[in-house]
């Protein structure tokens, strides 16, 4: 466990120190995630050196969203103000995006 | 009280509470409106609420819950990994699905607020709402939206695609986990993914996987279409 904590956050620093450096528009994380994939990929690292410490994060993954999502209530004003039109702008395209990327990959393919 | 939440401890210990308490409440009904990331934010912003203590007092303490996020999102990759064999198997109905997502989320929301007439500032900020936060806030502010909007309606995105977007889906008859994973990933990027994580591993990569492609594509696509209803 704690060795496989130290590779995930080497990774992830490895993303930031990558994002510090260049412009990539993409958020450090998503630069580790790549980086920790090719690492596996190419052998440098082995599944079992990660894989205990990467499944206790990703099975929270919710819960570390939790205060995002209470910071909502900074932005309630804004929110009042346009919330017809955020309500159905986000509701429908969200349904739309949902629907058709759902029902675009059952069309290609049945799946497993 | 405020001053008792400017110790790290208590918004910690009141944020594992809740979300405990609702994941039990979840498993043991199942039904659609329990999500625990739902009714853990609703209760807590109420306990904040009643308590009278200011967000910026809060997050003092939740900043250690939402630093995870970062080993998280690296711990994904290792999800991918898991499931390289499968993906690379059907990478084609994978790309074509997260592509012609990525297309309706922008499209529809930008035609949705043209047509309410919605003041063109609002409609940047809303362009980018299926993305994840850092992506999102990026776009939003190089195309000239209010990266505070666009956080919150990025959110909210996020927890009605988790509370309802399997519903949805089902409604549909879209079920399979791969499926319905890239949907989720597609919509309503990390927050849809711990939701697709819920579901399966499998569902759990396939949203990621939808999260990041989406997220570059989205990157790329919003100026210039911005620019072309500018044009128009």
């Amino acid at each position: 466990m704690l060795k496989g904590l130290f590779y995930i956050f080497l990774f992830l620093a490895l993303g930031e120190l990558i994002r510090y450096l260049t412009d990539i528009p993409l958020p450090g994380n998503v630069i580790g995630m790549a980086l920790i994939f090719i690492a596996l990929r190419s052998g440098i690292l082995t599944l079992k050196m990660v894989k205990v410490a990467s499944h206790a994060l990703t099975r929270n993954l919710a819960l570390f969203f939790v205060p995002a999502g209470v910071g909502i209530i900074l932005y309630s004003e804004l929110l009042i103000a346009h919330w017809v039109l955020i309500l159905i702008a986000a509701v429908v395209s969200t349904v739309l995006v949902l629907l058709v990327t759902g029902l675009v990959h059952g069309k290609n393919e049945p799946d497993e | 009280m405020n001053k008792l939440f400017e110790n790290p401890v208590f918004s910690i210990t009141l944020t594992l509470a809740v979300f405990y308490l609702a994941r039990r409440l979840y498993n043991r009904h199942r039904w659609f409106f329990f999500q625990p990331v739902l009714i853990t934010i609703i209760t807590i912003i109420v306990v904040l609420l009643l308590l009278d203590v200011p967000y910026e007092t809060y997050k003092i303490g939740a900043d250690y819950i939402s630093f995870f996020l970062g080993p998280s999102v690296v711990s994904l990759g290792v999800l991918l990994y898991e499931k390289s064999a499968l993906i690379k198997k059907h990478y084609k109905p994978i790309l074509i699905a997260i592509l012609a997502g990525s297309i309706t989320g922008l499209i529809s929301v930008v035609a949705i607020c043209l047509i309410m007439q919605a003041p063109h500032e609002i409609l940047v900020s809303l362009a980018p709402k299926s993305v994840s936060t850092p992506i999102a806030i990026e776009i939003s502010t190089l195309t000239g939206g209010i990266p505070s909007l666009t956080t919150a309606v990025v959110i909210m995105v996020g927890i009605f695609g988790a509370a309802l977007g399997v519903n949805i889906l089902r409604l549909f008859g879209i079920k399979s986990p791969m499926a319905t994973g890239l949907a989720l990933g597609a919509a309503c990027h990390g927050i849809g993914t711990s939701k697709a994580l819920e579901i399966s591993p499998l569902a759990g990569v396939a949203s990621a996987l939808a999260m990041c492609i989406n997220g570059i594509i989205t990157a790329i696509l919003t100026p210039w279409v911005l620019s072309l209803i500018q044009w128009l």
